[in-house]
């Protein structure tokens, strides 16, 4: 294979970098520290990770775009660093130079670490628990056609109350705060997943159900070797609006009442105008949500890999 | 004398659509003999598929009776295979497994490694030997009705259906399948006894030709039977040497005026649309 220098070099991601850096030296206009040096060391990391990972992209469209959404980081990263520090547009405590975030992060990672675990695992406990109910549930249900037909009504009248309702009767219900959060996750991942399930099982092709039928297939491998991976598309569609639901809610009832979680940690900073922090917690939390959800994609496409 | 594998006895088959009865098959009489290679043609609508979904045990609201070795038919059986037109082959397993997964069905008493090797057997015979761990998905139309044949065949049922199998096959790859088919079945046995009694349903005159014993002409609104024609060409066949012979083209038209006869009856001699 011949490798075009140009291709991989003369980029307009790579230029964005040098431009990132060039800024960087410019005078101060604002007081403060702008803590540059952080993000010239951010922005170098960057770059040697970009220079690296494109040479292992072979696809010349993937590596265009993989390009383009760093040149798009550093771009923004240059207008942060001129509105700050070097033109003083933005107000400094509600828009903390770049390098700061930077550094917030470094001293605090260890406080982040563990609120990402609580988290996360509030999540996948309330989530996971809710699929291994709903799945089997809304198999037999759409399985046996006329219970399943009033399950999909009363399923509709309950996924339509905004699980965040069920908070307070948590809190009543329920002694801690994460056994009330992952009761509300499981609420809200369970109707999306059963109805999903529901759909699934009964939308199944009837001519991949007419073949299973002239195979004469028993009732057990009926139901799991041929009407479950059959649904499996729909079942992982509402597996994915549960999981994203199931964000939303948490990162809400953390800024409510808990004591640890990324909702808390942007709460509880932004209370003190800590903007810096919230900042910090604000791109944490996208960064945790994307790793989740790209986890499950990878699992969701192994176990479709035959579509 | 040849025993008679299937017997169909005033078979009627009527839907309610909205309120009004519609008649999809009316009195349909007609014996398949052992090991004997039966097509069904007819115009699209004659009721031909309803005809093998009623033998497949699949639309089981039907009044007459069907004989299966001398016995009612009471909805699917282990002693029929099917191939459709579409999704015989589950998309979620590779090849080789949908063809475990019926042998699996029919002989309970094999280990999984036992069933896997003779899934790679039949993938071999059909020409599929390098592509046991592709999933439906990922071979073409024709690819996958060969796995379906493959199955159908593994599955080692006395009696096989196939319900137009090749009609979404383009015209270079249904020649081919038809050939391989026609190798395949002359290939389970040399007399009649030890062969697989086959219905084969399609609208394709040429294929039925080459592939039948006898044909099953079918009229349509209500389907019933109009003829029942003995195909007078000894077997082995070949397909390239029969459609050059005169009687080949003498047989081929006389179907086809069954074929158009019932057609332009039907709309009163207009233009003809198959």
């Amino acid at each position: 294979m011949k490798i075009n220098i140009k291709d991989y070099l003369f980029r307009l991601a790579h230029l964005l970098f040098i431009g990132l850096i060039v800024v960087q030296f410019l005078p101060d206009q604002s007081g403060g520290d702008s803590y540059s040096n952080y993000l010239i060391g951010f922005a170098v990391a960057a770059e040697i990770l970009t220079l690296a990972l494109t040479a292992f992209i072979s696809k010349k469209e993937s590596r265009n775009l993989f390009l383009d959404i760093v040149g798009f980081i550093y771009a923004f990263l240059i207008l942060w660093t001129l509105a700050t520090s070097k033109l003083n547009l933005l107000n400094p405590s509600l828009f903390p130079p770049f390098g700061k975030i930077l550094a917030q992060f470094g001293t605090d990672w260890q406080k982040i670490l563990i609120n990402i675990k609580s988290s996360v695992g509030i999540i996948l406990q309330g989530f996971l628990l809710a699929c291994a109910v709903a799945v089997p549930l809304g198999l037999f249900l759409g399985w046996a056609a006329r219970a399943g037909n009033a399950a999909t009504y009363l399923s509709k009248f309950f996924s339509s109350i905004p699980p965040i309702v069920y908070i307070p009767y948590g809190i009543a219900l329920l002694p801690t705060f994460r056994s009330v959060s992952v009761f509300v996750i499981f609420l809200a991942s369970f109707w999306p997943v059963f109805a999903g399930t529901m759909s699934g099982v009964l939308n199944v092709d009837k001519r991949i159900m007419d073949s299973a039928k002239v195979l004469n297939v028993s009732k057990p491998e009926l139901l799991f070797q041929v009407i479950l991976p059959a649904s499996l598309p729909q079942i992982f569609l509402g597996c994915n609006q549960g999981l994203s639901v199931s964000f939303i809610l948490l990162t809400s009832a953390e800024m409510i009442g808990a004591r640890d979680g990324m909702g808390y940690y942007v709460k509880y900073y932004s209370d003190f105008g800590d903007y810096t922090r919230t900042i910090t917690g604000l791109l944490v939390i996208g960064i945790v949500v994307i790793g989740v959800t790209f986890l499950f994609n990878l699992f969701q496409k192994r176990l479709l890999k035959w579509r | 004398m040849s025993t008679n594998k299937i017997e169909i006895k005033n078979l009627t088959v009527q839907y309610a659509e909205k309120n009004k009865q519609f008649t999809a098959l009316h009195d349909v009489n007609f014996n398949v003999s052992q090991g004997e290679f039966v097509s069904i043609v007819g115009a699209s609508g004659c009721g031909k598929s309803t005809l093998l979904s009623v033998l497949e045990g699949i639309y089981q609201n039907f009044q007459g009776e069907i004989l299966i070795d001398g016995h009612p038919l009471e909805g699917t059986g282990k002693e029929r295979g099917v191939v459709f037109q579409h999704y015989s082959l589950f998309p979620w397993m590779t090849t080789r497994k949908n063809i475990a997964f019926g042998i699996k069905q029919v002989r309970k008493n094999l280990s999984k490694t036992e069933r896997l090797k003779i899934a790679d057997e039949f993938l071999e015979k059909v020409g599929l030997g390098d592509f046991g761990n592709k999933y439906p998905s990922q071979l073409s139309g024709g690819m996958q009705q060969r796995a379906a044949i493959a199955r159908a065949l593994a599955m080692d049922t006395d009696i096989l259906l196939m319900d137009e199998p090749f009609s979404a096959i383009d015209p270079k790859n249904r020649v081919i399948l038809q050939e391989l088919l026609l190798k395949l079945w002359e290939g389970t046995g040399d007399t009649p006894e030890t062969r697989k009694t086959v219905v084969f349903v399609t609208h394709d005159i040429d294929e039925a030709i080459l592939l039948s014993d006898r044909i099953v002409v079918l009229t349509s609104h209500p389907g019933t039977v109009s003829e029942i024609v003995a195909v007078p060409f000894a077997r082995p066949r070949n397909r390239s040497e029969l459609v050059q012979t005169l009687e080949y083209n003498k047989f081929r038209n006389k179907l086809l005026s069954l074929f158009y006869d019932d057609i332009t009856n039907k709309i009163g001699g207009e233009e003809v649309v198959l």
